[in-house]
């Protein structure tokens, strides 16, 4: 068979349409973002309990007493858990994603629902659409849309066009072919058909659409926060990324909280709107319990609700601190930070959060994938990362994005790369110890993400080094996976060998052995590096002088990591301060502000 | 060319290269033959009148092409080739738009399983036709409440379809159909999904309203009992096309062929049956001389047993003016009944009754 070049086709395709369209994704990415943030805007302004009490009101109205105080419930338990914030955020990307999907699929599914050619035409495009791995869509959308809210909007949006446009073909079709026959008869036009007699009756299956709707983007909101979303979806992944089982447990349940909102929500909804549904709903006999609001007092409930909401929006803003005009040198900058969930790419980047703050700018931080931080770094949507282990783990990003980023030099090194082993493992000290070892260990390294750079390291070389293959298999799976296998072992004292490298919190949680690597297999240690976009030196010319003469030892970031571990999460850079507080004189040493006769040190 | 309704030499083939079959059916060929390349003929060479105020009822089995000619009429499906013409209009010449525009004010439909909208109201529902032609919303649910109180259903106007039963359903599918004061009435199997006895009063129902409505009225049917009670003439289809056209005597005496002759077997032909089919029309001219109990042409079979038990004589028939148009035998009553039209035959006993029943 002739290799198909199908990857490099896709590839100049997308690379076609960043160059010669990026005018229409620009403007796409204005409306997804303007829609959001008017959308977040309106949700955040209120008091949360104030705003929990308005969307308790809804659920009253269209379902009952029950679910109202039910729903009160659900959004205080989200705000007493802090993650009010997170979950507007992850509510008004649902709602925006929901509103979008719906503009598309319902004139798609009516389309559909009149012409075979198109439904023949449409399904395997949906089947495309809803079955790829959305991490595959989710870089061309980055690549298209920057990092933030548009990619994860059109990430979702993506994902949760498919079952709109189904129901809404398939709700249609199933309206008796003889209401749509005497429609005709009576000589209505089609339009009207559609619109009085089609659509009516379909409606509670176009309603259970826009249900899966978004159900979908709620489950997919965890991926969107891959590429920066924010909200309870990031929230999952940086409790993921850290182990952090309570914490990701919290953010769970708000997302679980948003999604029977929504799903009891949207269900009233359908019932409410359809005229079948609203007659059967008022034959059902009424109780205390499935009391319903008139609409009448339902909306002037919501009304002074939100009347009050927006009175103490206005009275409760508070006033911004102002800078000591000496050490003020960013002047209200933004210069946003891009991270990835590693320690020492969290300390690193609260760090220099603290510090670039304390220098009078305005620092933003978000989280991602090592991948879309790449990608976004390149495409000049992040300013800065810290967390770039090079040469040889980040190699592959390196290579693909290297030219589109300033690479401001290492600040911690050498990082070292291993497979560890607990120190109750007695016989086993060194790679080539593994060997003779293998049924101890059932033949299984542990193994993190297949596309980290150590991984093809350790499958290509290192197991090759040591005479390893065929012994031991490489498990594949993820960070989070792999240090979950360790501490269930290590709770057992069970042999285990895992991939791991320096500098990482685990040591100093489990008495590990760091397995000699006498062959050098391994290679030498990377070094950390800051990467930033091209020109971000020339638009900040001392935070990047700052950057690139950056360096912490070992005892420092490993304190400043454990600093940030006994805070907690949320509180990363109160922990910054407080070290930097205990370590008096960092702050000038690490962002020198330039006095009077200082400057030609600063460039030297 | 006085005729409300015409259908010439209509054709409706389903399938691919229709003109080509057409011109195949016109050449003999018949559906079997068409089958076999996967084209469908569904009425084949039909034509017929029907006069304005006439009850013409299409009877065949299913799968004959009745409702497929049905649908014809109105529009719903464009025949293949042939004509129909509704007031000397040409349906087939028209536009979709001007087609529509007729559909909604000359011609409405009755429908097998009612097809009323499920989420508008009896009153709206009857009125759907009059808000299809955009008449204001006081004079539409007027004129939709005396359909509806026409029918028989004054007091439900409120209530939705899904509380009615199967026939007040229908009543409200006919009221549907009568509010749009539209000149011919096609209905489609509107009563077979009835229960027996709800199905005749609907067809006395409908014969009611005819006398004072007097619509030009299409009706489909499978049932030949209901055909012979609504149809002033029958057109009975086989296989996509006409077999015979004529009044219900007409098929019922003088069948086309042995298809619509095993069709009427099971009739009921006392219901069917007046007089003037069965009488003996050689008349001496002193049957009604007696001043006994007499019949006209138009009474109805079982009436005529009823006088003809009740007299010793054969029954004279008279008409209008009172002259002798025939006289009845009982002999031809039981004859007729048992479909046996000869003469009786001498019994070997020279006509002593040996048996007592």
């Amino acid at each position: 068979m002739p290799r198909l070049h199908l990857g490099d086709w896709v590839d100049s395709g997308v690379d076609w349409l960043v160059a010669h369209l990026s005018w229409l994704f620009d403007a796409i990415r204005a409306v997804v973002e303007g829609m959001y943030d008017g959308i977040d805007a309106v949700l955040t302004a209120p008091e949360p309990l104030l705003l929990a009490g308005i969307l308790a009101v809804a659920a009253w109205w269209l379902r009952g007493l029950v679910a109202g105080v039910l729903a009160f419930a659900g959004f205080a338990l989200v705000d007493s858990l802090d993650l009010w914030d997170r979950a507007m955020s992850t509510l008004a990307l649902v709602l925006v994603a929901t509103v979008i999907a719906l503009v598309i699929s319902v004139p798609l599914g009516i389309w559909a629902a009149r012409s075979k050619a198109v439904s023949a035409a449409v399904r395997p495009v949906l089947d495309l659409l809803q079955t790829m791995p959305s991490m595959v869509l989710l870089i061309p959308a980055i690549l298209f849309f920057g990092l933030g809210t548009a990619a994860g909007v059109i990430a979702t949006l993506i994902f949760a066009l498919a079952p709109g446009v189904r129901m809404t073909e398939l709700g249609i079709r199933q309206v008796d072919a003889e209401l749509v026959e005497a429609a005709e008869a009576f000589g209505t036009t089609p339009r009207d058909i559609l619109l009085r007699v089609q659509l009516p009756l379909a409606l509670p299956t176009i309603m259970a659409g826009v249900n899966q709707v978004i159900m979908l983007g709620l489950s997919m909101v965890v991926i969107a926060g891959m590429v920066g979303t924010g909200g309870l979806g990031g929230a999952v992944n940086e409790a993921i990324g850290r182990l952090d089982i309570g914490f990701g447990f919290e953010a769970g349940v708000g997302i679980v909280v948003l999604a029977i909102y929504l799903d009891r929500m949207t269900g009233a909804l359908g019932t409410q709107l359809s005229p079948l549904g609203r007659r059967a709903a008022a034959k059902a006999r009424t109780t205390a319990w499935s009391y319903r609001l008139r609409p009448q007092v339902a909306v002037v409930g919501v009304v002074v609700l939100a009347l009050v909401a927006g009175g103490m929006g206005i009275f409760g803003s508070s006033a911004g601190t102002s800078q000591a005009a000496a050490t003020n040198v960013g002047k209200g900058k933004e210069i946003k930070i891009g991270y990835i969930p590693w320690d020492e790419g969290i300390a690193s980047t609260f760090l220099w959060k603290e510090l670039l703050e304390e220098r009078g700018f305005k620092v933003t931080t978000t989280q991602y994938a090592a991948g879309p931080l790449y990608t976004g770094l390149a495409t000049g949507q992040l300013d800065f990362q810290t967390d770039s282990w090079l040469p040889t783990t980040h190699a592959e990003y390196w290579t693909k994005y290297g030219k589109q980023l300033d690479d401001l030099g290492k600040w911690y090194g050498p990082t070292s790369l291993e497979l560890s082993v607990p120190s109750y493992v007695k016989d086993v000290n060194s790679l080539a110890d593994l060997k003779d070892h293998a049924s101890e260990f059932g033949g299984k390294i542990v193994g993190i993400e297949p596309s980290a750079g150590m991984m093809g390291l350790l499958k290509k070389k290192v197991l090759k080094e040591y005479g390893l293959e065929g012994t031991y298999d490489v498990v594949d799976g993820s960070t989070p996976a792999m240090l979950a296998e360790l501490k269930r072992a290590y709770a057992r004292k069970q042999p285990v060998v895992v991939t791991l490298w320096s500098p990482h919190w685990a040591y100093s949680d489990y008495g590990l052995k760091k397995l000699k690597d006498p062959r050098g297999a391994w290679g030498k240690g990377d070094g950390v590096h800051t990467l930033a976009r091209k020109g971000f030196a020339s638009d900040n010319p001392r935070a990047a002088q700052w950057l690139k003469d950056f360096s912490m030892t070992e005892k420092q970031l490993t304190g400043l990591e454990a600093q940030i571990q006994k805070s907690g999460k949320g509180r990363e850079q109160d922990a910054v301060r407080t070290w930097l507080k205990q370590h008096p004189g960092l702050v000038d040493t690490w962002a020198p502000v330039a006095r009077e006769g200082a400057k030609s040190r600063a460039a030297g | 060319m006085s005729s409300r309704l015409q259908a010439e030499h209509l054709f409706k083939v389903f399938g691919r290269r229709p003109d080509q079959a057409v011109e195949r059916l016109r050449q003999g060929a018949d559906r079997e033959e068409l089958r076999a390349d996967g084209t469908t003929a569904a009425v084949i060479d039909a034509s017929f009148a029907v006069e304005a105020g006439e009850i013409f009822v299409v009877m065949g089995l299913s799968g004959s092409g009745k409702s497929t000619l049905l649908r014809m009429l109105n529009g719903l499906l464009e025949p293949t080739a042939g004509q129909v013409r509704f007031d000397g209009q040409d349906l087939t010449a028209l536009t979709d738009r001007a087609l529509r525009e007729l559909r909604s004010k000359k011609i409405s439909m009755v429908f097998q399983h009612f097809a009323l909208f499920p989420h508008r109201s009896v009153r709206d529902n009857a009125a759907y036709g009059l808000d299809v032609q955009g008449v204001p919303r006081a004079e539409r649910e007027r004129r939709a409440d005396e359909a509806l109180a026409l029918c028989g259903l004054a007091g439900w106007e409120d209530s939705w379809p899904d509380e009615l039963s199967g026939g007040m359903q229908q009543r409200v599918g006919l009221a549907r159909a009568l509010a749009t004061d539209a000149d011919l009435l096609l209905m489609d199997e509107s009563f077979s999904a009835l229960d027996p006895l709800i199905r005749r009063d609907m067809q006395d129902q409908l014969l009611e309203l005819q006398k004072t409505l007097k619509k030009t009225i299409v009706v489909i049917t499978h049932d030949l009992n209901e055909a012979m009670r609504l149809g002033d003439r029958i057109a009975v289809m086989r296989d996509g096309r006409i077999v015979q056209t004529g009044t219900a005597e007409d098929i019922l005496l003088r069948p086309a062929n042995d298809y619509v002759a095993s069709f009427i077997q099971d009739v009921d032909r006392s219901r069917v049956l007046t007089a003037a089919a069965v009488m003996d029309t050689e008349v001496s001219g002193d049957e009604a001389n007696c001043g006994c109990e007499t019949a006209t042409p138009d009474t109805p079979f079982a009436e005529l047993c009823a006088i003809s038990a009740r007299l010793t004589h054969p029954v004279a028939v008279l008409d209008a003016d009172r002259a002798l148009v025939g006289v009845v035998p009982r002999q031809r009553l039981v004859g007729f009944l048992g479909d046996e039209q000869g003469e009786p035959a001498a019994c070997e006993n020279g006509g002593k009754v040996i048996a007592r029943a």
